[in-house]
Order: structure tokens, then sequence, then C-alpha cells
């Protein structure tokens, strides 16, 4: 390999205490299994930010080897870094751990017991990942039959194959998660609005900051804070209650579905974020280094509740899949949530995307119209892949107007949920004697199937109640925009 | 309501039914607000309407299967759910229920025979098991926010999970969706006690999302959607006791549905926009406010069982206090939490657009 830099994670973890990161009481939170308050959420993105910061800038410069806990997480995304996985069976391990720590088979065991639990613990809450998943890992290597040099000869040779060189790509990878890191690191430390929760994401410069609606005032720092950071072309904040994601091949901002979306958007007060998904044999080469043109400007405060239209572009080399256009329309409507492009299909998608982002839901436009009539059956099969990753709602465009938009066939609901509601209260108070005396039975010397049957009728009446009223209120609340 | 009815249901005039759709709507606020519970202020209140104890308890525990159904279809699309976990804890629950069922039935039939007491020993007995397990969960809640604020600690005590963990009570279960491990035996116990305090006070979610969340380690948003799938199943088994036993006033069920439903939309619209530190406080003191509502309550039913001399004509004033008690905990705290739903509604809109939009000099 040569000139390569090793980095250990207690290294890692001392620079980011010495930047102010308080690591030790994190790990604390963490491994006694205690829910994060807003405040150590905060800390969690700051260490996370640190890590890919501390990575990026090194990896950019040369050859980096990280060893520690979560390695194979902490740059995701990143096609040339290999991951390895390192593991021996239980008696190698407690054998080494009796001879280094002195002490006896017992307390071997459990010592190596807690250590997997707590780095268990730590991946989970921080990556929302599990360690065992033997997807997150290019190789693995069992210490207990290949001694360590033989090991490190064969991760040298398996790391100078072409799938592990950086490209261009590779490179311009690095250099937004390092943009991102950079950006979520100068926000937790400047004083105005270091406790704003915020989702960053950068594509080629291009920043996206996103803030929840309550920490507007504080937020209002932000792009202030950020003008320091080299790096960025073009910053856009977002305030928003949450996060949706939308991924299809292209995208065009004339377009119904991408109409629904947005009104959801508004409806949930939701930043959109788009995610071109293209084939591997789409990613450009060398002119992913070659500088974008220079984008958003505009005002600096809020106007009223109508966005200034900003008086320029984003101009972007997108080709003609309509991710520059479908941006400008969500920074106009004020959705805008960022836009990045995977190459590599659904596999590189789910490798690519972290399950630790927050998203409410996941839309997914057209993403197989080159596999003709078995695109539909492609377009399950990848809603099902990502229902299990992201755990929330992931529905195709053409869906999501029946599921989450008030249309005439809402209001057909609505009207017959009010019908059914009024009916079964009209019948319950209209008849309340009747039908007290039939339920009462249990009281008043009913025999054993008087009463069943009593218990039985009110135990399948309550579902149809309670669907019926719930049915009115719920699309009332969907024409009302409250939801 | 005529006749051998009317000496256990009330006569639903309207302002009785008003009162307890006003009920069901502020306990749905507060329920959707805090993610539990919601029963904690809807059956005393009813109970402060003249319903007798036991039927507003069941009244409300069927009410509470149909809210879970509706709840819990949400949260499960939201993959909040760890059906696992609540079916474990689910068969010990339902025996905590059936118990609950037959304590309930013999107080009551025990009351049935003396008249004018009008099961005040199962008020009594609601009432205290009541205040004692509210005073215990709002005290938790308020002094962990105050150490919150007063030291580095952060969230909920782990004491208990690290306690249990250590004894390593085997058999261990892995719950997938919440990542956790937990010892058979402590399911068993955590799911009896939930069961048998819904089966009560109708309130269970306010020990099986503690529990869940102190006893198990399990993440507090997969506590709340588990403890709703748990209580879908924990109403129906509930319900179809009471309604065998003939306790359960439809009326008051339909009435409790028309309200809470709206509510608990309101509610969980409302933990969007306020800050957690508002919610923990918000809650501790409606919930403190609720049992010092009952607190009140009591020396009427000592006075009714004969334990107390008190001047029967001083009853009026306890029911009286109890009730504004009661109605002022839960009015302002559902006034509180509209107050934020309005103002981030009338926000949201304004603050549609994005906030900023930055121009980033040649530095970049």
């Amino acid at each position: 390999m040569g000139g390569e830099c090793a980095i250990s994670r207690e290294t890692l973890t001392d620079k980011a205490t010495e930047y102010g990161i308080p690591v030790g009481k994190l790990e604390m939170e963490v491994l006694k299994n205690r829910p994060l308050s807003e405040e150590m959420s905060n800390v969690v993105d700051m260490f996370k930010a640190f890590t890919t910061a501390f990575l990026c800038e090194r990896a950019l410069k040369e050859d980096i080897i990280y060893h520690g806990r979560t390695g194979h997480l902490v740059v995701p995304g990143l096609a040339n870094v290999l991951r390895v996985r390192a593991i021996a069976d239980l008696e190698y391990r407690i054998k080494h751990v009796m001879i280094r720590l002195k002490i006896d088979r017992n307390k071997a065991k459990d010592f190596i017991e807690q250590i997997d639990e707590d780095i268990r613990k730590w991946t989970h809450t921080l990556y929302n990942a599990d360690l065992d998943d033997p997807s997150g890992y290019d190789l693995t290597i069992n210490a207990a039959n290949l001694s360590a040099e033989n090991a490190a000869s064969a991760l040298v040779n398996f790391v100078q194959l072409p799938e592990f060189q950086a490209t261009p790509a590779s490179n311009q990878a690095l250099q937004d998660l390092l943009l991102a890191a950079n950006c979520r690191l100068a926000i937790g430390s400047d004083d105005h609005c270091k406790n704003v929760n915020v989702g960053i994401q950068a594509d080629k410069g291009n920043v996206s900051v996103t803030y929840m609606p309550r920490q507007s005032n504080e937020a209002k720092a932000i792009p202030d804070v950020l003008k320091s950071i080299a790096g960025i072309k073009s910053l856009v904040c977002t305030v928003a209650t949450t996060n949706l994601l939308y991924m299809a091949e292209k995208f065009d901002p004339n377009d119904d579905h991408f109409f629904n979306l947005t009104e959801i958007a508004k409806k949930w007060n939701a930043a959109i974020e788009i995610v071109r998904i293209a084939d591997e044999d789409e990613k450009p080469a060398e002119d992913l280094l070659e500088p974008q043109q220079p984008g958003i400007t505009s005002n600096n405060g809020e106007t009223g509740g109508i966005l200034d239209d900003s008086d320029s572009q984003i101009v972007s080399t997108d080709q003609g899949f309509g991710i520059s256009e479908t941006v400008d329309k969500l920074i106009q409507i004020g959705h805008a949530g960022g836009s990045r492009t995977i190459y590599g299909g659904v596999d590189a998608l789910l490798k690519s995307i972290s399950k630790t982002e927050q998203y409410s839901l996941v839309a997914i436009g057209d993403v197989f119209s080159s596999k003709g009539g078995a695109s539909q059956r492609m377009k399950r099969e990848m809603l099902g892949k990502l229902k299990d990753k992201f755990r929330v709602p992931v529905i195709g465009t053409e869906d999501l107007k029946a599921k989450y938009l008030f249309g005439p066939k809402q209001l057909f609901n609505m009207i017959g949920f009010a019908g059914l509601f009024a009916l079964i209260y009209l019948i319950g108070f209209r008849f309340q004697e009747p039908i007290m005396t039939f339920i009462s039975k249990g009281q008043f010397g009913g025999s054993l199937t008087e009463k069943s049957f009593a218990a039985l009728v009110v135990f399948l009446c309550i579902p149809v109640v309670a669907f019926s009223i719930g049915g009115f209120y719920g699309n009332l609340l969907k024409w009302l925009k409250v939801e | 309501m005529p006749g051998i009815l009317g000496e256990m249901f009330v006569q639903m005039t309207i302002p009785i039914a008003l009162q307890i759709l006003l009920l069901g709507f502020i306990g749905g606020i507060l329920s959707g607000f805090i993610g539990s519970g919601g029963a904690f202020f809807m059956t005393p209140g009813m109970m402060n309407l003249g319903i007798m104890g036991p039927v507003a308890v069941a009244s409300n525990i069927t009410h509470k299967f149909g809210k879970a159904m509706v709840g819990s279809k949400k949260h499960g699309e939201m993959g909040n759910v760890d059906k696992k976990l609540a079916f474990f804890m689910l068969f010990t629950a339902a025996v905590g229920i059936r118990i609950a069922v037959q304590v309930m039935k013999a107080l009551f039939s025990s009351q049935n025979g003396q008249g004018d007491t009008g099961g005040a020993a199962a008020d009594l007995y609601i009432s205290i098991i009541f205040a004692v397990i509210l005073l215990f969960v709002a005290i938790s809640m308020l002094a962990d926010l105050i150490k919150s604020k007063s030291s580095d600690e952060t969230g909920p005590s782990t004491r208990i999970v690290e306690f249990i963990s250590k004894l390593k009570l085997h058999p261990l279960i892995y719950f997938p969706v919440a990542d956790v491990y937990v010892s058979l035996w402590v399911i068993m116990i955590c799911g009896l006690a939930t069961g048998y305090l819904a089966g009560t006070i109708g309130v269970g979610g306010f020990i099986g999302v503690p529990a869940m969340i102190y006893v198990f380690g399990v993440p507090a948003a997969v506590a709340a959607g588990s403890e709703l799938y748990l209580a879908m199943f924990m109403g129906a088994w509930g319900a179809l006791n009471y309604a065998f036993e003939g306790m359960v006033d439809i009326r008051c069920t339909l009435l409790l549905f028309g309200g809470s439903l709206l509510g608990i939309y309101i509610g969980a619209y409302g933990t969007k926009v306020v800050k957690e530190s508002v919610i923990r406080l918000t809650t501790g003191v409606i919930i403190l406010l609720c049992v010092l509502s009952r607190i009140v309550a009591i020396p009427v039913y000592l006075q009714m069982l004969g334990f107390t001399s008190m001047d029967p004509a001083y009853n009026t004033y306890f029911n009286l206090a109890s009730k504004s008690l009661l109605f002022v905990s839960g009015i302002s705290g559902a006034l509180i939490i509209m107050f934020f739903v309005q103002k981030a509604y009338f926000q949201r809109r304004k603050l549609e657009a994005s906030l900023s939009l930055a121009e980033i000099p040649d530095s970049a």
C-alpha cells in the first residue's frame, strides 16, 4: 500500500474529546441503554460528524487504515473502502483475555460478553445497524485460523483490487462527506445555534440544511456560521418538521405525482430530499471534479410566508434528469431537502443511505422504466427491501394521493364514515333502554349464553365503531390539513 | 334509565352526554400528547359525573380496545411495534386483567346488597390504586426532569435495567425491533402488573410504557407503539370480561370515542411542535392534579362506608372540589396543548417557505 496512515478508535476518541465533544459521557449514556435526550442526540451527531471529518480529511491526502468498532459504518456510501471484520472463536478470545488481563476463565468470559454487548449497543445507537449483519462487510477474517502477518498480507493484496482504488467519483463523495461533516461541526460549535437539531446533505458542494420549526430563531444564525466553511457552492436552509425521501430515475417538477408529494410536504411541513438512482455504467468520470457554477442567492430572512422568489437558479449538469429543475421548484415552495445521485441501482442505494437518517416517508417514482413488463415486479421488490431498511412507510408515488391526500375518494369515504357515525349514535341513544338491558345481562341474572352473547356483540361492534369514527376524523383532519 | 337499570347506569341527559364527550376529547388530547393513558382523566371524570367506578372502568377499557386498534395500526406503519414483546407480555397481562375484574366484581357485588353505599367500596379501591400508582408516576417524571436539568444526567434512569441485566435471569428472550434481551420472568411480572392496572383503573399504559423503558431498556418510541399494540389485546380482553359481567355502559363508550378519536390526532400533532421538557412538565403536572382530585374524593367514600363520622353534607363540597380539580387539570392541560397546536399550525403556514437562502461569498 505505502504511505498509509493507521488511525485507531482511541486516537479518534481522544481527538474528539479535545475538540470538546463529551465522548465519555455519550458512551456512558449509550452503554447504560439510556434513551438519548435532545442534547445527547446532538452530541451523537457531533461525534459522527467529527469522525467523518477526521477520516475524510486524511483520506483525501493519503490511504488510511482505521481500526475500531463501527469502522465499517463511519464513511457510508464510499465504494473504494475495504470493510473488514476480524473475528475469533470464543475459546481463542478467552485464552487471550486470560493472558492479557491475568484473570480466570469465568471473568474473562464475562468480560468478553460485556464488551461485545457494549459494542453492539454503540453500533445500534449511533448507526442503527446490526454489528453481525454480514452485508456490512467486504471481508471477514478469523484471527483464530490466520496469523496476523498472513492476514495483513492478504489484506494488502485485496486492497490492490480495482474496486478499492480511488476514483474522481469517490474523491467527490469524500469531499461531500467532509463538507457536510464540517458544516455540522461548525453549527454545533457556534454558541447561537449549537442546540439546533439539523439534517445536512452535501452534493458536489451544494449544501442543504434542514431544521425543526421550533428552533427557527436559533437557526437564523446558520447561514452566517457556514460562510466560513470552504467548499460550499450553494446553501439552502429549510425549516422542516420531518424529511421525505423521493427516489426515481428522473424527475419532472410538473409531474402529478411530484405535485402530490409536495402537497404532503406542505401538510407535514417536511423537506423533500431527492435521490436519483442511476445505473453503475452511467457514472461520470473526470468531469466530476470540475467546479459547478455557483448557485443560490436570495434573501436573508422570513418573508411573511411567501418565499421571496430566488433571483437565480441552481445550475447543474444533470443531463436531462430533471434534478436541478425539481430542486428549484422545491426551493421556491420552501421544501428543499437536498439532492444526490446514487450509482449502482438498488443495492448501492441500500448501502448508501444510512438507517439513522430520519424520514417519515419514502416515495418511489419510476425506477425500472427500461425493464418493460418486469418493472412493476422489480419496483415491488424494491419497496419491500426499503421497508425492511427504513421501517417507515415506503410507497410508490402513484399511491400517494390515495393514501395521504384528500381527493374525491377521501371525500366519499368521509361522507360514508360520517353517515355510519351518525347511524351508530342514533341507534345507540334512540334505543338505549333495550340495548342496555341486553348488554347488562351479566349484572341482572342472565344465563351463561345470554352473557356470552352480549359480550360477543360488544366485542364485535367496538372495532366497527372505532374505525367508523376514526375514519371520519382522519379524513376530516386530512381535509383540514392538520396531520 | 328506569327500573333496575337506573340503579347501576346513569341517566343519560344531554348535559351528561356532552360532558362525557368533552372528557373523551380532553382525554384524547392528553393521550395523544403523552403517548399513553388518557384514562387517568376519563375514568375519574366519569366517576365525578355519578357513573359508578366499575362501570366507568369497564366503559373506558372497552373504549380503549377500539382506540388502541386504530392507534396501533398507525404505529405499525411507522415501524414502532415490537409484536413479539407485546405478545410475551400479553399472556400474563390477560391474567392480570382477569384478576382485576374478579376483585372489582367481588367489591361491587358486596355493595349491591347494602343499597345506599352504591359501590363506594369499589370506588374507594379504584381511587386508592389510582392515587398511589399515578402519584409515583408523576413524581418520578418530575424528579427525572429536575435531575436532568440540574446535573449531567440525561434521559430516564437505567439503574433497574442494569440491576436486572446483572442478575441474568434465564431464559433471556431477544426482541428484534426493540433490540433488547429481557428475562422471561421479568416480562411476566411486568405483564401481570400492566394487566392488573389496566383492568383496575384503565391506565395500564402508565405502567406498561415505563416498564418497557425503565425495566426492559426499550427505546421510547418502540415502547409507546408496542404498548399500544398490547393495549389493543388487553382492551379486547378487558372488554370481553367486563361485557360478560354486564358492566359496560355502551353509551359512555360511544361518547368517549366521539371525543377521544378527534382529540388524539390533535395531541399527537402537539408532540411534534412542543419541546421534550415542556411535554414532560405538562404531563407531570396534569397527572399530579388528577391524583389530587382523586385524593380529595376519598373522604366521601370513607364516609359512605362508615369509616369516618364526617357529616354527609360535606360530601357535596368534596365532590365539587374533586370535580373542579380534575376539570381544571384536564382543561388547562388540553388548552396548553391546543395553544401550541394552533400556534404551530399558523406558524407552519407562515413559515412554509424556506426561512433563508444564503449567498456564499467567494470564500467557497
